[in-house]
């Protein structure tokens, strides 16, 4: 766990590739791509289903360990809408009765798309652009190239970190910090990631195991 | 006509199958084809496709259907043989199955993506015959795979289809023949000419003293090779490596009176540059060509009269190979030119030179159960015409590379394409290859889609294009070598000094720059290892030299203080002697071993001998190995005996040792992005057209993960490892080096100063830990006390 303030806002980074806001008993996570394993499935690419139920159980224990009020996902809840035979989505709502008492909202992600009847199933709020919250926005994405950027955590670029010394090479999720603003690294195990935000300014800190680790100084 | 000529004939007259070997331009095409120009002419009114001709690189393909349309053409039949390669338009290859040439030239790949189509059954069953040109390209690949399990089906249709190979000479003639047969049939084995003369010279410097003895380009021959080329016509230069072939091409151009006239062959290069090479090669407008294996085969040039080879030849099959580019005018002989860049390599050429005089090469092994391959076959023939399970097994294990097939293996692959894996586990919505009445289909048109794109992707590396930002392409690179570059920084490509823009839809954008500071691509091929027939090869020299009984000749007279005072220093290895030397230098304490193994099988062999030392005691080491050695580098030195030396050379639990020693896992997940293409789990990206795949991009390093996590019996994770360990650590190799071990005399020699054999492994180990500048300069240092010695003493 690592902690940092963004515009006066003490926030919490976990190595469940989270962010856990105490004050408000928020977790926010970001690209989920639920359904993932799906799509290539039926494209005949044999991944496992049983990737699913390994993100949603992840979710469990985070919830289960921090007990949050809210969960609010910040885009990309899941890799590509449903198709009408799809078993997964049920699964989801099932593990949503198991969470009952707690909020979840999703801001939309360039992936959320014609979710809505499945929004509803799964009792999610939905946030077209970005939530403002205590001079934070939040939002999905923001443009990690450019120089101004808004106070506030976002998702979409996967960040990670690529080590090599000698013929070792380690590959591990980051959060990437810049100018009051955090992206989160991927919460879905079965999504890329992607290497270089350190070349616009971003510092980064990668998940090693239990740990965050500062890797490239700010 | 020559007699094995006639003899080839009348075998494929009698409907035999066989394999023909004889070195390259000494009118094998002429022997195989020939039995088929007969066939093709005589039977009137013909219907269908007959003769099929496979070229392991459609480079190839246009230049030998001319040659092989140039009989029937004389005999009025002109226009009976087509082409099919990856490059032929969509057109022109629905053309071709409308109407059917009598013959035609394509490659495995394409093969394989006749054989997914619907009708592929009743319009490939009227082919009477297959020739498999260059057959030893194919034999140790996977390619060569596809290509057996194609031409088994092919077989299934027509069970009197003859199949010819064409190969050059390698070590296992037998094998290699049985291989394109069915199980339990060995095929004829037909002999051609074998004493095309070979002129081999090498390119000595005036003295050992202006000599590198490892690691540079061999830039110092430069003036040499510069001469002889200008004593040419033409020459065909050969390097090892790409990152050699660019540099060597900058060097000769630069010092050319005609720079116009020199050009770049490799296997990244953009294919209208290779034609330019080619072409030029072709019509002698071009003096001088710089290639590297991509030019290993190939149509012959007639107007090319020298060869040369920078650099260890590797093994004896491919220098012979090499040397056959040229001097195919008649009673020419085949001339090359030996450059060797350090010291040892031209004791290497010394033992290349007795072993052409034993007529000994090297075999090539083929590759067996590789389910990767199976899988992808099975979809394809689902796709063409669907197949039954229970007379599938038969024609699969019909195959050499698979008569060792368990039920298990069988019935994993068959659930990987049905149901994406074993019963147990869970892979709900897939449906890639279906059950139908007893027949195994593939019914979604997208799955046959990506499937059709997927094939082919066997030889394919992930490549990159690369373009200038203005238009106009260059060639392909590496995915590796790009993804370490920012926009911004420079490299060398295709004799150009490029600037990097930005990577964009598989295609690095590129611009000119002026700078001079620019990095070489170093390309993963080109790392092959000595072979052991060469390896063996030195040693058997070493040991001439302790019996005094030396064969005469240039090189061993050049190398000879060298050895003199590798003897006086320490002492010699030799089949019979693993020389081991220590040293403590202000480096620390060196351990030196020259087992001779290749260096593939030397890096295993490093990791787990220090893996074993450091049970003795914990020590760490930093590791280098070249062909001949290994150096282990520790803080203190190690105080070990003999007998100590033979348990850390043990056979015994070698496997479980070798595994614990390196991180065989991690290499394991690197292999498996060659399985994983192969099989259909990763979506190659095609430049232009990945866009709507977008959603299907997966690394392989990731679906590596998720089955390990998720389905850990996986058996395309197990082939993965035992590929890493019999492909990428030669494991053979390391066993039959310890085993030798056992049965050698161990000679531990303490040494004051670096020996010959020594310094190339300390030098390889100083670049790859120094700025290029510190590197190069304490090299010259220590070369010259080096060489004040040899020359001294």
């Amino acid at each position: 766990m690592m902690q940092i303030v963004l515009n006066n806002n003490l926030l919490e980074l976990l190595p469940e590739r989270a962010l856990w806001w105490p004050d408000r008993r928020l977790l926010m996570i970001a690209d989920v791509h639920l359904g993932k394993d799906q799509v290539f499935r039926r494209h005949g690419i044999a991944i496992p289903g049983s990737v699913l139920h390994s993100e949603l159980e992840a979710l469990s224990r985070m919830v289960g360990r921090y007990r949050p009020e809210q969960l609010l996902v910040l885009g990309d809840w899941v890799h590509a809408p449903p198709s009408a035979d799809d078993d997964w989505p049920e699964t989801v709502r099932r593990w949503r009765t198991v969470h009952g008492q707690l909020s979840i909202d999703l801001v939309l992600g360039n992936h959320d798309r014609r979710l809505d009847a499945w929004l509803s199933q799964w009792r999610m709020g939905r946030i077209d652009h970005a939530l403002e919250l205590d001079g934070l926005q939040l939002i999905h994405a923001v443009d990690a190239e450019q120089a101004e950027i808004k106070p506030g955590v976002s998702g979409h670029w996967h960040p990670c970190v690529h080590l090599r010394s000698g013929r070792e090479s380690l590959r591990m999720p980051a959060f990437a910090l810049r100018d009051q603003h955090l992206i989160l690294p991927s919460f879905g195990r079965f999504t890329g990631g992607m290497d270089g935000l350190e070349q616009y300014g971003w510092q980064l800190l990668a998940v090693a195991g239990q740990r965050i680790a500062a890797i490239n100084p700010p | 006509m020559l007699d094995f000529q006639r003899q080839a004939w009348s075998a494929f007259a009698q409907g035999q199958s066989g394999l023909i070997h004889a070195p390259t331009g000494s009118g094998k095409t002429l022997a195989a084809w020939g039995g088929a120009v007969n066939q093709l002419v005589d039977v009137t009114p013909r219907t269908g496709l007959n003769v099929l001709w496979i070229t392991p690189l459609r480079a190839l393909a246009a230049d030998t259907s001319r040659a092989l349309n140039r009989p029937l053409a004389a005999l009025g039949k002109p226009d009976m043989v087509a082409m099919r390669t990856g490059d032929t338009s969509a057109y022109r290859r629905k053309k071709l199955i409308e109407q059917p040439p009598p013959a035609l030239v394509t490659t495995p790949e394409s093969l394989s993506l006749m054989l997914s189509y619907a009708d592929a059954p009743s319009r490939m069953k009227s082919i009477q015959a297959v020739f498999v040109d260059e057959w030893h390209e194919l034999l140790g690949s996977k390619r060569g795979v596809l290509l057996q399990l194609a031409l088994a089906r092919l077989r299934s249709l027509n069970p009197v289809l003859q199949v010819w190979g064409l190969s050059a000479t390698v070590g296992n003639l037998e094998e290699a023949c049985a291989a394109l047969m069915p199980v339990g049939h060995t095929g004829t084995c037909i002999q051609g000419r074998t004493d095309r003369p070979l002129e081999i010279e090498t390119l000595l410097p005036e003295s050992l003293q202006r000599f590198p003895l490892a690691g540079r380009m061999g830039l110092t021959q430069l003036p040499s090779v510069t001469q002889r080329i200008e004593q040419a016509e033409s020459t065909l230069v050969f390097t090892n490596t790409r990152n050699q072939a660019e540099n060597w091409y900058g060097a000769i151009q630069s010092v050319s009176a005609e720079p116009e006239r020199i050009a770049l062959h490799h296997g990244s290069i953009d294919r209208a540059l290779r034609d330019h090479a080619e072409q030029g090669l072709a019509d002698g407008s071009l003096k001088c060509v710089v290639a590297t294996s991509s030019l290993d085969l190939g149509v012959d040039f007639s107007p090319v009269d020298q060869v040369i080879q920078i650099g260890s030849p590797k093994g004896i099959a491919r220098l012979i190979q090499r040397a056959g580019r040229s001097g195919h005018r008649p009673g020419a002989s085949a001339r090359l030119i030996c450059v060797p860049t350090h010291a040892l390599e031209v004791l290497e050429l010394a033992a290349v030179r007795a072993r052409i005089e034993q007529r000994r090469v090297e075999s090539r092994e083929p590759i067996r159960l590789a389910l990767d391959v199976l899988s992808q076959h099975l979809v394809t023939v689902a796709m063409g015409g669907g197949f039954e399970a229970d007379t599938m097994i038969d024609e699969v294990r019909s195959c050499p590379a698979f008569h060792e097939l368990s039920r298990h293996q069988w019935q994993w692959t068959l659930d990987f394409i049905t149901r994406g894996g074993p019963a147990l586990q869970a892979y709900p919505n897939f449906h890639k290859v279906v059950e139908s009445n007893g027949r195994m289909r593939v019914s979604n048109r997208r799955i046959a889609m990506l499937h059709r794109l997927n094939i082919g992707t066997i030889s394919a590396d992930g490549a990159l294009q690369v373009k200038f930002v203005k238009g106009g392409s260059l060639g392909q690179v590496e995915e590796r070598f790009i993804t370490r570059l920012r926009p911004g920084d420079r490299f060398i490509f295709a004799g150009r000094s490029l600037e990097l823009v930005r990577v964009r839809d598989m295609t690095a954008y590129v611009k000119k720059s002026s700078s001079k500071k620019a990095t070489v691509p170093s390309w993963a091929g080109g790392r092959m290892p000595l072979s052991t027939l060469l390896a063996d090869g030195m040693l058997n020299l070493f040991n001439a030299y302790a019996d005094n009984q030396l064969p005469a000749g240039a090189e061993i007279q050049h190398v000879l203080p060298l050895l003199e005072q590798q003897q006086r220093q320490s002492g010699l290895p030799g089949t019979g002697r693993l020389l081991i030397e220590q040293l403590t230098s202000r480096d620390g304490a060196h351990l030196f071993l020259y087992p001779f193994a290749g260096r593939l099988a030397h890096e295993g062999l490093a990791a787990l001998i220090a893996w074993r030392l450091a049970q003795l005691a914990p020590v760490t080491f930093s590791i280098t190995v070249n062909d001949y050695g290994m150096e282990l580098l520790s803080a203190r030195p190690l105080q070990l005996g003999v007998e100590q030396w033979r348990q850390v050379l043990s056979v015994e639990h070698l496997e479980r040792d070798i595994r614990r020693s390196l991180d065989a896992a991690n290499m394991a997940k690197y292999h498996f992005r060659d399985i994983a293409r192969v099989a259909g789990m990763v979506q190659r990206g095609f430049p232009g057209k990945n866009k709507p795949m977008r959603h299907l991009q997966a690394s392989s390093g990731l679906i590596f993960d998720v089955l390990k996590e998720h389905d850990p019996d996986h058996l395309l994770l197990e082939q993965a490892q035992r590929e890493v360990l019999e492909g990428q650590l030669e494991f053979q190799r390391i066993h039959a080096a310890l085993d030798r071990a056992t049965g050698q005399a161990i000679v531990l020699k303490q040494t004051d100063r670096l020996t010959p054999l020594a310094f190339p492994l300390w030098a390889d180990r100083l670049r790859s830990q120094l700025s290029s500048e510190d590197w190069q300069a304490r090299v010259d240092r220590m070369l010259g006390s080096l060489e004040q010695r040899v020359g001294s003493e």
